[in-house]
This record gives C-alpha cells, structure tokens and sequence, in this order.
C-alpha cells in the first residue's frame, strides 16, 4: 500500500516534470526495464487525461445549461412551432398540388381516349353502314361461264370469271367507259362484257378516288365504236324523279327501277344523291337514268343499315370529270348530244341501252 | 465568396470554443438551437429531447476542436444540423426499434463516424462520472480542485484544514488511488 502510494507519487513526479534531471533518467531506465511500471506509467497518463476531459466536459455542461437557462424559451418554442406548421402547410400544398396534377393528367388521358374510341367507333360505324356494291364472282356457276364461253367462241374472255365485278356504261362512241373506283381499285387486268356476251380487254385511263369514279377505255381491236342514244344530264335532278338503272348484280343484266329520295348522299355528300332502288353486289358503275332515257347519276354503293337505299354519284359530277380528263385520251365529246331515247317506252329504252352497259370484271 | 466569409467566422468561434471562450459557446449556443429546436420538435420530440441532442452535439464538437486537427468543411450550423439529426435518428431507432425513419431525416451531411467516434468517449465520461460519484466527499473535491481546477496543493490544504501541503498531498494520492481503482474496475469490465 505505502508502495503502491510512493510509486504513484514518483509517476506524479515524473509525468508533471518535477523530476530533476538525473532521476528523470533512472525513471526512464525503471520503466523500459519494468514493463509493470512503464504500463502503470501509461495507465496514470490515460487516467489524468480522462479526468481531465471529465472535468472539462463538465464545466462546459453547467455553462451549457447556464446559457439555457437563459434562453427565451416560449418565444423559441413559438417560433418553431410556427415555422413547423408554416413548413407543414407548404409540404401539404405541394402534396395537394402534386395529387391535382396526377389527377388531372388522368382525366385528360381519359378524356382525350375516350373521344378517340368514341370517334373511331362512329367512323367504324359509318363504313359499316355503307358498303360497295361490287360483287365477289367468285362463287359463280362455271356451267353459266362455260355456255357464255360456248355462244362466243371466237372471242379472247378468260375461262376464269374474274375476283369481282361490277356495272360500267359507255360515255363515248369510242369505248370509254365508266365505272366506280371500287370496282377497279388494284386490278391487275379488266375486261369489260356487254349483255351479248361480248368481251373486250380494258384499261383504266382516269381515276378519281374522292368522288369513286374510274374512266375505262376499251383496248380491243375487236371493238367497234357506235354512236350513243343518250347524254349526260348537266342538271341536278328533282327530288321524287323517277329513274331506272341497269346493272350487272348477276351475269344477266337487270333492271331496277326507283326514285330519287334524296339530294344528298351518304353523310350529306353533295356530289351524289340518294337513291330508293334495289341495288345489290354488282352494281356498283352502273347508269342511273331518267324518264328520258338520260344518265342522271352513277350507282356507287347503299346503306347497310337500311334495305333500298343506294347511293349515285350526280352526272354533273362526271360530266365535270370527264371535262377535267386530259384531251390526249382521245374522247370523243359526243356525249352531250340530245338523247335519243326520249319519248320511247321503258322497253325500247331499255333495249336500245343494254348494249352499251357493260359488266367490269377485274382479275387481281 | 460570402460562404467562404461565413466558414472564417465558424472557425473563430471553433478556436474560441476550444479555449473554453464562453462567448464562442454563447454565440454557438444561441445561434443554432433554434434550428435544433425545431428540427426535434418537427421529428415527435420534446424541448427537453432538443436540448439533450443539442447538448450532446456540442460536446462533440468541443471534444473535436480540443483534438485539433478537426478541419471545418461546412458551416458550423450544417455540421450541428446534421450531428443533431443522427444523434436523433439513433435515439428514435434505439426506443421505437422499427420505427422508420422519415425520409428527410436522410443525412445531409454524413454524421455516422462523428458521432461513432463521441460514443467511446461519452462512455468513458459515463465511467468516470460514475466513479467521481461514488468515492465521496472529501476525495471528489480534493481531486477536482487539483486535477481539473488546477489549484495548487496549498490552496486545497488550507480549503480542507490540513496542517501542510505533504499531508494533503498524501490524502489526495490515497483519494486518486480509489478513484483509480473505480474507474479501470469499470473500465476494464466494459471494454
């Protein structure tokens, strides 16, 4: 004990620096020669230094504490409390506003899809309603192909009836013809046949796709040209008027008779008017005419929704066309010549006209 | 320009605190526990909580600028900021265990190391105030005046009524060998 306190007391002596210099020297030769000692010495250093930083730590505590004390802590606590509700508020407005945001960006997909659906479905809805009266020939009798092949022998008509048809008319002595867009759109090869069973090669000369008209000109030397008994009406034509058609729904030329019910067409289209008439597959091209045997229109295609609804491009319309088409085509413009079918009856009319309406097939 | 204006001044005050200047611990203090203050209290703390966290804080940054090597990278208020902060985080994850943690109490600055660094030695503190508790009076006194005060051994002779400065001297080396004997018994035990 008495040792253990003198020891400590050299320690002290030597650590503080009150050793003179030659017991500073056996000091430090004890402790690197006493590993005890020299741990005992660090030990002592460690300790002085922890209570030292204790009393320290201390006095800054109480002086910590004095300066606490000596703040104004309701002010303070109002402060933060302010500023944390201020800070608050501004996390919710942004929480809010960035909810808004969302929402809003939602609702105008939303919206702007469902318009989008809804006008593709009436779009949708539109063309369903209407619908080309062209016909698929491809369910047709090969015996009926095979008697029209017999009566006309000598002539060049495909075996094969063709992928579709239609109706086309002539509108010039010299073999142009003309037929709806539809029947012709994407051929590779047309041939046009009249009720005799006559069947002349064809090409497409003149399209217009707005209004669903083609201009066929027949490239057949076989052809040969004759002067037309009738004209085309430059004037719109009065509701209620009585016309006739002549089309190709089968491999039989058929007549149809109706009126016009309408002055505009399908979707209020002013080029055309609306016509009450049974129209079926395969008429598409065909004439549309009046009581005098002039051509009022072009049948193009009916309304689904509705049985006797056909729609015909205006012969104004065409008349415009075929004003429009290149003079180099070499037409003839003895179209607009006085009809010569006036004041015959229908029978006559119609067997003066069956030569020059003409069935399209078209091979693709 | 004015940041690095500002970062001058944080150093002053760094100097004045670790030459125990209570004008620089005044203007420390009073500066940045508002801030504290709020942060705490924004976080489901206390008054009291902000003044421990805060306390705390400013011990490690008194025990940093006594090492003297510690170099001041940010503002002195970011630096106590984000000290404050992870003292808080732990304290919160220490009583609520899985309670999460908000996510801007994220760290701005990384406080982890600081703050470990403070626990070994708040743990030495906690031993040695444990100790100066219970060695009782009049060692403790004898003991603070000469180690901590710093007054001489005649002083605390006359202050206790010794007959001369040896007897007090032997008094107090029987007081430190106690005190000595308390402390690495702890000591030891917890490393």
């Amino acid at each position: 004990m008495k040792e253990d306190m003198n020891l400590l007391r050299e320690i002290e002596r030597y650590l503080e620096g009150e050793m003179s210099g030659q017991e500073k020297a056996v000091f430090d030769e004890l402790r690197k020669n006493n590993p005890q000692i020299n741990r005992q010495v660090e030990e002592h250093q460690f300790f002085v230094q922890q209570l030292q930083h204790f009393g320290q730590r201390q006095s800054l505590q109480a002086k910590m504490d004095h300066l606490h004390q000596q703040l104004d802590m309701p002010t303070l606590r109002k402060q933060a409390q302010d500023e944390n509700q201020a800070a608050k508020r501004v996390s919710i407005r942004r929480r809010t506003i960035t909810n808004l945001a969302a929402a809003a960006c939602i609702a105008l997909v939303t919206s702007l899809s469902t318009i989008a659906v809804l006008q593709n479905a009436a779009k949708n809805k539109s063309t369903a309603q209407y619908e080309d009266v062209r016909r698929v020939l491809n369910n047709i009798q090969r015996s009926q192909n095979a008697l029209i092949n017999d009566i006309n022998n000598k002539k060049k008509a495909p075996v094969n009836p063709g992928t579709y048809g239609g109706t086309g008319f002539a509108v010039s002595g010299n073999g142009y013809i003309v037929t709806n867009y539809h029947v012709v759109a994407g051929a590779d090869s047309v041939y046009v046949q009249n009720n005799k069973g006559e069947a002349f090669k064809a090409v497409s000369v003149f399209e217009d796709i707005s209004s669903d008209l083609a201009v066929l000109k027949i490239a057949d030397s076989t052809f040969k040209s004759q002067p037309l008994p009738y004209a085309l009406k430059p004037q719109n034509v009065k509701l209620g008027e009585e016309v006739f058609t002549m089309g190709f729904p089968r491999d039989e030329i058929v007549y149809g008779k109706g009126y016009i019910s309408a002055k505009t067409g399908f979707n209020g289209d002013t080029t055309a008017y609306q016509v009450s008439i049974p129209v079926n597959p395969g008429n598409s091209g065909a004439p549309l005419m009046d009581a005098q045997g002039d051509v009022v229109g072009i049948v193009t295609g009916k309304q689904t929704t509705s049985d006797g609804i056909a729609f015909a491009v205006k012969s104004a319309h065409l008349k415009r066309l075929l004003d429009e088409m290149p003079k180099d085509k070499g037409m003839k413009k003895e179209i607009a010549r006085k009809s010569h079918l006036e004041g015959l009856n229908r029978i006559d009319q119609i067997k003066k006209l069956e030569e020059f309406v003409y069935m399209v097939k078209v091979y693709n | 320009m004015k940041q690095y204006q500002d970062i001058t001044k944080d150093r002053e005050l760094l100097l004045g605190l670790a030459r125990s200047d209570d004008k620089s611990l005044e203007t420390i203090y009073s500066e940045n526990f508002p801030v504290v203050l709020r942060m705490i209290l924004q976080h489901n703390g206390s008054e009291d909580d902000a003044k421990d966290v805060f306390q705390e804080a400013i011990i490690i940054l008194y025990e940093k600028a006594c090492e003297g090597n510690f170099n001041l990278t940010s503002r002195l208020k970011t630096f106590l900021y984000s000290v404050c902060r992870h003292i808080w985080l732990k304290k919160v994850q220490s009583t609520y265990g899985l309670y999460s943690i908000p996510p801007e109490m994220e760290e701005t600055i990384p406080a982890t190391e600081v703050v470990d660094e403070h626990s070994t030695k708040d743990e030495q503190f906690r031993i040695m105030e444990s100790a100066m508790g219970s060695i009782g009076e009049p060692c403790k006194t004898i003991l603070e005046d000469y180690y901590i005060q710093k007054k001489s051994m005649q002083e605390i002779a006359d202050k206790f009524g010794y007959t001369n400065a040896e007897n007090a001297k032997n008094q107090k080396y029987k007081c430190l060998m106690r005190l000595k004997k308390l402390f690495f018994d702890q000591y030891n035990t917890s490393l």
